[in-house]
């Protein structure tokens, strides 16, 4: 793993916001994710399908949190609320002191360009295009320059031990160093906020760890806040805080304690939650 | 400007797939500028046919019925009119009985050679064929189809008049665009009058020769006015339309050319269309990816558009560049015989190039705009809920 103690971070250097209009209230408060009795339905026909029901939670800044639960419980939904890919049916989400409610499509998408990186599954990263072009994607909706663009794409890259791939294609890259490439293109724009769904799901054992491993330094190195869908056990040892959901609803005190216990016993009693505080 | 880099990467990734596409393309633009050189072709092979100094005169109600032949002499008198000649269709047959393989008109011997004076005849053949009441001036073409010689003598029989005429060759029409045959009016008036039916007095059309060119439309319209209250009022034309009206329907030729222009230009629309929904298709998953990273909608519908759009300009350019290299060769091997020379006429013009690049500009609008409107407008999660 990259020694990233020791690195500066150096992407929000001048411009310190590279995005255009006016900067972002970034309020320094306890909380940067709080959701308020949200819920979320799809109708599927007549049916009405419940994904999330009445779901309260805080996140603080520079917290590395997990939503587990069964397939179908609702993890994804929330996970799309809370990086504002998705608006709710009822309930409001407020994210760095900004209620995503408020903002319609193309705003919300402004938003998220601003605050937030996506991890993925499977990585998609564009096949046309080498490690540098892909990590400097995103920072084409921001206004700067090329060169500028690939030097911060060539430093998310070093963040993530890349920095001698900078010319590959993904193909030519191992499922693991896709994934720290996807990585690097969500840290690119220096986002308060990263999310991941199941960022460990397409990886070998050795990959998932590299990959938690890696995004628990971005916590501890750069103060990242992180949210993850997973349903990987190992996860347990790196993350801060779990949330458990089931059948739409956020399981609280014994019932969250007998879920992370049966993950625990799930993972052979290798993973330890609560590790750190 | 900036998401260049993206859109040319995006047109390299299915390269063979972009070639097809563009060679389908540029195939169909070719074709379009060479049938829109067409109308513009014919109008010019026609004006090399017609000179612009020549009127005919023939009866309003069609060119089967005939005018008073005093109305020649009328005409003649004219300010403006150099000359002019009636020529009478005389319906000969030669060797086949009742068949009439070539058109022949009774003539005015005397006038016919100021009417045409851009005719090129076999020297002394316009003197010879007003000496001789029996003389015939025959286009070049005729001569060589049936091996006739300036001396020969043959026998038409017409299918119109009881007239059966021995004929002396006295002259070639030097031009293959003239295949006809002309017979002297008096042989045929007198022939007429002896066999008891009391001459030729009708004109079937009159060829008059203007002064200047200008001067061509009033004297279309004095002419005309002039038969207006008579019992065979006429419809003046310049050569050119003339001609054209003989070579049959012009006007159906062009709109049939601009049917097929339209089709091709639509089957390219939906060739292209087809290329630019794979290419959405395929790339479902980056597309919802860049769209959860906060690509907008006019992000998303633009890059793609003007990846469509490229690739069929690109195309289009190519396409008139071929068809440009292509009529250029035309006129190259039109320099070669003299039976080739028509192809010479068809010339890309700049309007042709403009609208070649205009319409495969458009066919890049208007396949792109499906697709890329589908794929802007999906809401993110649904897009990303396909892709996951
Ligand atoms: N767009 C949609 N239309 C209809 N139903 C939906 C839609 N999105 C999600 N659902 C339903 O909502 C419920 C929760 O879905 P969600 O994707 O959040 O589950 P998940 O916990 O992420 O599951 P998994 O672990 O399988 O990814 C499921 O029953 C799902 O079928
Ligand atoms: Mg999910």
């Amino acid at each position: 793993m990259a020694p990233l103690r020791g690195v500066r971070y150096p992407l929000r250097m001048p411009p310190a916001d590279p995005f255009p209009g006016p900067p972002p209230s970034a309020p320094e408060e306890a909380t940067l994710i709080d959701i308020r009795h949200v819920s979320r339905r799809y109708r599927r026909g007549v049916d009405e399908v419940h994904a999330l029901e009445d779901v309260s939670l805080r996140i603080s800044p520079g917290r590395f949190v997990a939503f587990m639960g069964p397939s179908g419980s609702g993890k994804s939904t929330l996970m799309n609320l809370v990086s504002g890919l998705d608006r709710p049916s009822e309930g409001e989400v407020v994210v760095a002191g900004q209620s995503l409610g408020d903002l319609d499509e193309d705003e919300l998408a402004a938003w998220r360009a601003r605050h937030v990186g996506l991890i993925f599954q499977f990585f998609n990263l564009i096949p046309v295009l080498d490690a540098r072009d892909n990590v400097a994607l995103p920072l084409l909706l921001t206004e700067l320059g090329k060169a500028e663009r690939h030097r911060r794409a060539e430093t998310a890259l070093r963040v993530v031990g890349l920095d001698h791939r900078l010319d590959h294609r993904p193909n030519t890259l191992s499922g693991g160093e896709q994934q720290r490439v996807a990585i690097a293109r969500a840290i690119v724009t220096d986002p308060d906020l990263i999310v991941a769904d199941e960022p460990t799901g397409d990886l070998d054992a050795k990959n998932a760890e590299a990959t938690l491993g890696l995004l628990r330094e971005l916590t501890d190195a750069f103060g990242k806040t992180i949210v993850m869908v997973t349903h990987d056990p190992r996860a347990l040892r790196f993350v801060d805080e779990v949330f458990h959901l089931d059948k739409g609803l956020l399981l609280e005190g014994s019932d969250a304690e007998r879920a992370s216990e049966a993950i625990r016993l799930a993972a052979g009693g290798h993973a330890s939650a609560g590790a750190r505080p | 400007m900036k998401y260049a880099g993206l859109v040319l990467a995006n047109l390299g990734r299915n390269k063979l797939r972009s070639l097809f596409t563009a060679g389908a393309i540029a195939l169909a633009v070719l074709l379009v500028c060479l049938l829109m050189t067409m109308p513009a072709g014919l109008d010019r092979l026609i004006s090399d046919l017609g000179s612009n100094t020549r009127i005919s005169v023939h009866n309003k109600a069609g060119l089967v019925y005939s005018m008073p032949q005093s109305f020649t002499r009328k005409v003649r008198q004219l300010d403006g009119v150099l000359a002019a000649v009636s020529m009478t269709w005389f319906g000969g047959a030669y060797e086949e009985e009742g068949k009439v393989t070539f058109p022949n008109f009774a003539v005015e011997a005397e006038h016919v050679g100021s009417v045409y004076p851009d005719y090129v005849f076999t020297p002394g053949a316009v003197e010879d064929f007003v000496r001789h009441r029996d003389g015939a001036i025959v286009g070049r073409k005729i001569m060589r189809q049936y091996g006739w010689k300036v001396g020969d003598r043959i026998t038409l029989r017409s299918t119109v008049w009881p007239a059966n005429l021995d004929l002396r060759i006295v002259g070639e029409i030097a031009d293959d665009n003239a295949p006809m045959l002309w017979i002297n009016r008096t042989y045929l008036d007198e022939t007429l009058k002896a066999a008891g039916r009391g001459g030729l007095g009708i004109a079937g059309i009159i060829w008059v020769r203007v002064d200047r060119p200008e001067r061509v439309g009033t004297l279309m319209s004095e002419i005309d006015e002039m038969s207006r209250n008579s019992e065979s009022p006429t419809a003046s034309e310049t050569e050119k339309s003339f001609i054209s009206n003989f070579f049959g329907s012009l006007k159906g030729f062009v709109t049939i050319i601009l049917i097929v222009t339209a089709l091709v230009s639509l089957c390219i629309v939906f060739i292209a269309a087809n290329t630019a929904s794979m290419a959405v298709r395929e790339r479902s998953g980056e597309i919802a990816v860049m769209k959860a990273m906060g690509f907008g909608r006019r992000a998303i519908f633009g890059t793609l558009l003007a990846e469509a759009t490229l690739l069929s300009s690109f195309a289009g350019a190519l396409g008139v560049a071929g068809a440009i290299a292509l009529t250029r060769a035309l006129k190259t091997v039109a320099t070669l015989g003299p039976t080739l020379g028509p192809l010479g006429n068809f010339t890309v013009t700049n309007d042709v190039v403009t609208a070649g690049l205009a319409l495969s500009l458009v066919v890049g609008l208007l396949s792109g705009l499906v697709p890329a409107l589908g794929a802007a407008r999906k809401p993110v999660v649904d897009a990303l809920r396909e892709v996951f």
